[in-house]
């Protein structure tokens, strides 16, 4: 029998909580600061308490990674139950945040004989949370580490990922807006079609004026990646459900959809993208 | 009186002649317009495009009939505005070429030129559109190659060349549809016919032979064109002011005035232009003597302002008088800090020491040509370019600031009520630090200026051919910073293909059009190019245009409100579409263009 593999991830993969227990998958949350108030991320504060906060604070709130120790501390816990674990540690990209330094620093700082790999996974949210889910399954199924990161490299290359603010007022306060910032007006009801692209940076690769030719363009987008071929979707959306169904409810019709699922947008993603966000992610099954 | 050939004095006494007839009917020439629209422009484009050429000509005169019409062709070129601006430049650019290198030119070689002139407007237009100047242009010519043949002289041969204009003018509503639903003649074709009339009466008055009519003195300031004298320097002028010593001006008082002929104590006395022009030229120099019926517009450079006064006493009475002293305009020139060094005289202790570049040079330009002050500014420090910029055409300050908050670098002034010229492209490219740069018209009669002004520029441009603001606004928003300017020109241009357009304006003359029975007064609604409503009250014209765009499809409306936007009415359309079309997005910004309520964008 193989070594166990143990899976961890950051509190941004923004997977649900049923899921993270039902798989095992440890999750180390990042910090949402209201003024002095410090929340662990989907620990100290839920999704919920967040987005009512938010509407409720005249402030923005700030977001910090976890510390070094955090990671040491949730490695050593997992060690020490399993000496010969084989630990995965999947972050967020190391473009938007320290988190992936804060971890590698860390597997740097364990003194005792561990194998823990830790990846940058140049996404957020449930773009790298489904590597991990997938991850995660994978090791339950006794798969090897090798087998796990092929598969998950696999996953990376063939899931594609979009999402609409309602504002981005959020993503330019926060500073996490990447590469699409420069061109978008604020008169015009533009939208950018907004992305994560390979280097892990907020991107936008088109805008459009209006919410549904907005929505019509990322179907169009996935069109051409994905056909007509079996596919799986996981929709994500902050506080509000809507834009997030009736994006689904338009790209139904236009995909051979096996799976779907709805997850929420946590409080650190949540920070940065701000109430009313709908994002969609598809992938090959 | 009948010539056998003319050089480049005759050819500015007829350019002369041709650009006033044009500017005293030039409203005529608006009114031909075939949308009942408030913004019949084409006889304004034409005048001020001609105004500008004239100008140029005027600075710097030559007896040469190459060299003034090059000149001629220089200042049509940066003058152009509008659709027929723009031909009307290259009509006269063919001519330049036609007539390189001859001082003087006989009738078979004016006809030539008069070719060359309707190949290169040909050349220009992307689809020729027959019925228009183009025809006209096109079979004048013809017909002066077949009749030079036998017609020697050229007075004649002007007088068949109008008259053969005058024809093809008078038969464009049977080539162009439009013309004759409307009942009317092309507005271009008009203005071209304006302008020949003009050089026509010009060589039936000119004197027989022999020297020209004026002294000509090249590189010299000469005269003050409409805009008052202040108006006529111009950068050759300037160029050669700096090799001149300030007392070297013998001729100082640089005078400008009209007489009017219907009013004083010489009241319809007859003129005799000849010997009032060799009396003038007793004492003066650089002489221009344009006379009609009613008005003699005179201008020379004398010493003796007096007696210049008291020979045109005698014919009418005298307005509009302006003198100026030459020496102190000199003296103030020097002193700016605009003029170059070559063989500077000793008196311009403040002149910069460096020569300027191109870019200094074009700086300076505008404000010799306004009049105003210049600036003893420094050496424009050369700036690292950015990969490109955006020149948009808008009018009203809302949607300026749409374009502006979307990436566009400049906005020209212009559009529907004044279309900017070729020059101004020109100008603002130049004050734009970008190695790449996009035009966007937004209107259907700035794209050929546009284009004009890209090929004139030494940047690389790319004029996106947009005819309408929503047009404009499309293909902004599909630009993309990273993509080639072949890429960004296509994707630009199916953007702008992708949006429907509707403007909202009021008829300002009763018309039938496409069946439509048009009231003066009544507010239309104008679908890309084609008028589909007329309506008295504003609300239901813009329901019924709005009906029949989104009846095509769309998911976006945008309404931009003009100046003449009534609140109420924003308010009730607004509720309208949301109630009677719910399946679209709509979004309603304050664009501030003059004359027309509405723009509508549909999407």
């Amino acid at each position: 029998m193989s070594a166990t593999i143990r899976i961890v991830a950051d509190s941004t993969a923004d997977i649900p909580q049923e899921l993270r227990e039902e798989l095992g998958i440890v999750m180390v949350p990042l910090k949402v600061h209201f003024g002095q108030d410090v929340y662990l991320d989907a620990v100290t504060i839920t999704t919920d308490e967040f987005y009512a906060k938010l509407e409720a604070s005249s402030q923005l709130p700030t977001t910090s990674q976890p510390s070094p120790n955090d990671f040491i501390e949730v490695y050593n816990g997992i060690l020490e139950e399993t000496p010969d674990a084989q630990i995965l540690s999947f972050h967020l990209s190391s473009e938007m945040s320290g988190t992936y330094q804060s971890a590698v620093l860390a597997e740097s700082l364990i003194e005792k004989e561990a194998d823990i790999t830790v990846i940058d996974s140049k996404s957020a949210s449930f773009g790298f949370g489904m590597r991990v889910v997938e991850a995660a399954r994978m090791a339950r199924a006794g798969k090897s580490k090798e087998e796990i990161l092929e598969r998950v490299a696999w996953l990376r290359d063939n899931m594609r990922l979009y999402f609409l603010v309602d504002t981005l007022e959020y993503l330019q306060k926060g500073g996490r807006i990447g590469k699409a910032s420069a061109l978008i007006g604020s008169i015009l009801n533009i939208k950018p079609i907004l992305t994560v692209d390979k280097e892990g940076f907020v991107a936008s690769v088109d805008k459009v004026r209006g919410q549904r030719k907005a929505m019509q363009r990322i179907v169009d987008l996935l069109r051409e990646d994905f056909k007509d071929e079996p596919v799986g979707v996981m929709m994500a959306y902050s506080k509000h459900q809507g834009a997030a169904t009736e994006l689904y409810e338009l790209a139904r019709s236009h995909f051979n959809v096996q799976q779907v699922d709805y997850t929420t947008i946590g409080s650190v993603i949540g920070t940065h993208v701000g109430p009313g966000t709908a994002a969609i992610f598809m992938f090959r099954v | 009186m009948s010539k056998r050939l003319i050089d480049g004095n005759d050819f500015t006494n007829m350019v002369n002649r041709g650009a006033d007839c044009l500017q005293r009917h030039a409203e005529h020439v608006n009114a031909l317009n075939v949308f009942p629209v408030p913004d019949g422009d084409t006889g304004t484009n034409m005048n001020l495009t001609m105004t500008a050429g004239r100008q140029e000509l005027l600075s710097k005169p030559s007896a040469s009939i190459a060299r003034a019409s090059e000149v001629l062709s220089k200042g049509l070129l940066m003058g152009a505005r509008g659709n027929s601006g723009v031909i009307l430049s290259q009509l006269f650019r063919g001519f330049a070429r036609g007539s390189a290198s001859l001082e003087q030119m006989n009738s078979v070689q004016f006809a030539d030129a008069l070719q060359h002139g309707v190949n290169l407007a040909y050349k220009a237009v992307v689809k020729p559109v027959e019925g228009t100047i183009l025809t006209v242009a096109k079979e004048a010519a013809r017909h002066a190659i077949q009749s030079a043949r036998r017609v020697r002289d050229v007075t004649e041969l002007m007088r068949e060349v109008h008259a053969k204009a005058k024809e093809a003018l008078d038969r464009t509503p049977e080539l162009l549809p439009v013309l004759k639903q409307v009942g009317v003649v092309d507005s271009g074709g008009q203005g071209l016919v304006y302008i020949y009339e003009g050089f026509v009466a010009a060589l039936e008055d000119a004197p027989d032979a022999g020297p020209a009519s004026y002294t000509a003195a090249p590189s010299a300031p000469t005269v003050r064109v409409p805009g008052g004298p202040a108006a006529a320097a111009s950068l050759g002028q300037a160029t050669a002011q700096s090799r001149l010593e300030t007392g070297a001006i013998e001729f100082l008082y640089d005078m400008e005035f009209f007489i009017n002929r219907q009013l004083g104590g010489g009241a319809g006395r007859r003129f005799d232009e000849t010997a009032f022009k060799a009396a003038l030229a007793k004492d003066g120099d650089s002489i221009v003597v344009i006379a009609d019926d009613e008005i003699i517009k005179v201008h020379v450079h004398s010493r003796k302002p007096g007696d210049v006064l008291n020979l045109a006493l005698p014919y009418g009475e005298l307005s509009d008088i302006h003198i100026l002293n030459m020496r102190d305009q000199h003296r103030e020139l020097l002193h700016d800090g605009t003029v170059f060094i070559e063989g500077a005289p000793d008196d311009s202790t403040a002149m910069p020491s460096i020569a300027p570049d191109e870019q200094h040079l074009a700086e300076a330009l505008p404000e010799l040509l306004s009049g105003a002050p210049a600036a003893s500014e420094p050496p424009a420090v050369v700036h690292e370019l950015a990969p490109y910029g955006i020149i948009a055409v808008a009018i009203g300050e809302g949607i300026s600031d749409i374009f502006l908050d979307n990436n566009v670098d400049v906005v020209l002034s212009g559009g529907q009520s004044m279309n900017p010229s070729t020059e101004d492209f020109v100008q603002a490219m130049e004050a734009l630090p970008a190695e790449h740069i996009y035009l966007l018209p937004n209107n259907g009669n700035i794209i050929l200026t546009a284009q004009q002004a890209a090929e004139l520029s030494e940047r690389r441009v790319t004029v996106i051919p947009t005819k309408t603001i929503p047009q404009g606004l499309a293909a902004l928003l599909a630009f993309k910073d990273h993509e080639s300017p072949e890429r960004n020109a296509s994707f630009m241009q199916q953007a702008a293909e992708q949006v429907q357009s509707g403007q909202v304006t009021r008829a300002v003359r009763d018309s039938v059009i496409d069946g439509l029975q048009i009231r003066e007064g009544d507010c239309i609604g104008i679908r890309e190019k084609q008028i589909v409503v007329a309506h008295q009250e504003l609300l239901e014209a813009c329901k019924s245009l709005l009906d029949q765009m989104i009846g095509e499809g769309g998911e976006l409306v945008t309404v931009l409100s003009g100046e003449e936007a009534d609140p109420a009415v924003t308010a009730q359309l607004t509720a309208w579409i949301e109630e009677s079309h719910p399946e679209v997005e709509l979004e309603v910004h304050s664009g501030g263009q003059p004359l027309y309520p509405y723009l509508f964008a549909v999407e």
